[in-house]
């Protein structure tokens, strides 16, 4: 079966996968900050960021985009989340940011090599 | 009294009162009710609205505002923090004063449509320096986020030395003589509301002091509790002094410090987070120590981890749970910023193991980092066990340092190690 390498660079793990593995399969094991909740593209909890190889992912759908969204918009809520807010914020103004440095890791598949951390 | 309160001959309190709340955000006690502060400012060429009120309060608030100027008199509603209890009524306001043109801060922006809800909104985006005119009055925009929102700015009033700052400066606190020197004993309320509203941004904090300080000051105007009139640049030195340095730290700029909190029952934790210490203690550049937890409050510790980087607990499981001074401490984080400072959990047991699992999951809930999952030992470690504690202790200096190797693994390898500690 084709394979594909994920690193994740917040704890410096990479590891081989079949192609079609969903991040959020590999997120918690290896004890990256990428958090979920729901993992159907509902709650948008589990909000990654895209650091290298974002053609090797499956492409975001209409759906996606919008929790992403919304997502976003509860961040900004919650006061607590802050430290990176303002990077946060000025990347998603930016134009083509949703869905193309940011992504959900429930929803997005590996077809090639990808560096992903979390947001 | 639903009558506006004069600070000046041209600025009017327009809020409303609100003495019966007792909980604010549900973190927040407020024994003593609250305000939400609105200000109207005349100027020759029309009036300004700054701030509004929670939507349950809009009516004090439109009928103090009808009694100081008509709707087709203002020209300008400032919003200095977008929160609900000061948005609440903008809507209405924005209703009945068509024309008025509405002045934010630049990162306020995509909440204003989120709050709104509504893309095409016609307003202006303001930073420091920016001002709009009121005719003979200035209105001066100071930049001033994270206190305690992204969007946060203050409003200074040019000509009358008047500072509006939003939630800065400000309490829960209640009382319908509204002034500073007029008010009963309200300095708990004003610590406490720095405590646990403003305290987690600490450097913005300082940030806005250094654009707020230089400037003179015959009032602040803040969005809730008393307005300061009467030596109103105390309020600041205090803010000056709450976020200050405590101690200077002995901590070089190139070193990190990991805090490990522990609890014993029979000493077996005790042992494990000895090794744990001993383990990060042999990467470059680490300080590790260690607190018993049982000799120590959580309200101390929390000054502790505030400065750390990162954050390792300990408790047994007695009764299938972590015990309860591991839980205080965990629940006193919710007082600073932990976010993304490295964080773990580990412990012996003697049944089931669930505390270490369980902690791991509040921790990951704070948004703390944690690339290692917990070593849980079953009764007295033996001596292989103990060296997985220094390991873990030494991965966890590596991680804080950013020295760990990489790693490379199979999938398959990952959830069936995954498996087995579950
Ligand atoms: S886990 Fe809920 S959207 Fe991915
Ligand atoms: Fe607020
Ligand atoms: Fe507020």
């Amino acid at each position: 079966m084709a394979k594909a390498k994920v690193t994740f660079s917040d704890v410096n793990v990479t590891v081989n996968v079949p192609v079609g593995t969903r991040i959020i399969e590999l997120s918690e094991a290896v004890g990256s900050y990428i958090a979920y909740n729901c993992r159907e593209g509902d709650c948008g909890v589990c909000l990654f960021e895209v650091i290298k190889g974002q053609e090797n992912l499956s492409p975001v759908s209409k759906e996606e985009s919008s929790v992403i969204l919304t997502r976003f918009q509860e961040i900004m809520d919650g006061w607590r989340t802050t430290k990176s807010l303002d990077a946060l914020q000025e990347k998603m103004q930016r134009e083509n940011f949703i869905g193309k440095h940011c992504r959900l890791a429930c929803q997005t598949q590996v077809f090639g090599d990808v560096v992903v951390a979390p947001l | 009294m639903t009558q506006p309160v004069w600070l000046s001959e041209r600025v009017q309190w327009i809020g409303a009162l609100d003495p019966t709340m007792r909980s604010f955000d549900i973190v927040l006690k407020t024994p003593n009710g609250t305000t939400y502060n609105a200000y109207a400012v005349r100027g020759s060429e029309g009036v300004a609205v700054i701030d509004t009120v929670k939507e349950a309060c809009a009516e004090q608030f439109f009928t103090r505002l009808e009694a100081v100027a008509s709707y087709d008199e203002i020209k300008v509603i400032v919003l200095n923090h977008l929160e609900p209890d000061h948005t609440g009524a903008l809507p209405e306001l924005m209703r009945r004063a068509p024309q008025a043109k509405l002045y934010i801060s630049k990162s306020a922006q995509l909440m204003l449509k989120a709050l709104l809800n509504q893309q095409d909104i016609d307003y202006t985006p303001v930073g420091t320096s920016d001002t709009v005119s009121l005719g003979d009055r200035t209105l001066r925009f100071l930049h001033t986020p994270y206190l305690h929102w992204p969007d946060t700015q203050c409003t200074y009033l040019e000509e009358e030395y008047m500072l509006f700052s939003g939630d800065v400066f400000g309490c829960h606190f209640c009382d319908e003589r509204l002034f500073n020197d007029k008010v009963g004993d309200f300095r708990f309320a004003f610590e406490y509301y720095y405590a646990h509203i403003m305290r987690p941004f600490r450097e913005h904090v300082l940030n806005a002091l250094a654009i707020l300080e230089p400037l003179r000051m015959n009032i602040i105007a803040p969005t809730h509790g008393p307005i300061l009139r009467d030596q109103p640049k105390r309020y600041m030195q205090r803010y000056r002094e709450l976020s200050g340095q405590r101690l200077q730290s002995e901590v070089n700029a190139d070193e990190k410090t990991l805090v490990i909190f522990y609890i014993s029952a029979y000493g077996s934790t005790t042992q494990m987070a000895q090794m744990i210490r001993a383990g990060a203690e042999q990467v470059a550049g680490v300080r590790a120590s260690l607190y018993d937890m049982e000799g120590g409050d959580a309200d101390l510790f929390v000054d502790l981890v505030e400065d750390a980087d990162g954050i390792l607990i300990g408790s047994p499981t007695i009764n299938g749970d972590a015990v309860k001074p591991a839980w205080d401490l965990v629940s006193s984080f919710a007082k600073i910023n932990v976010r993304g400072k490295l964080a773990g959990a580990f412990g012996s047991y003697g049944w089931s193991g669930e505390a270490v699992r369980m902690l791991e999951d509040r921790l990951r809930g704070l948004k703390m980092r944690l690339p290692q999952s917990g070593v849980r030992i079953k009764l007295i470690p033996s001596s292989e066990e103990l060296e997985e504690c220094r390991r873990y202790g030494q991965e966890a200096g590596e991680h804080l340092m950013g020295v760990n190797a990489p790693r490379v693994l199979d999938m398959a390898d990952l959830l069936a190690s995954r498996q087995a500690q579950v």
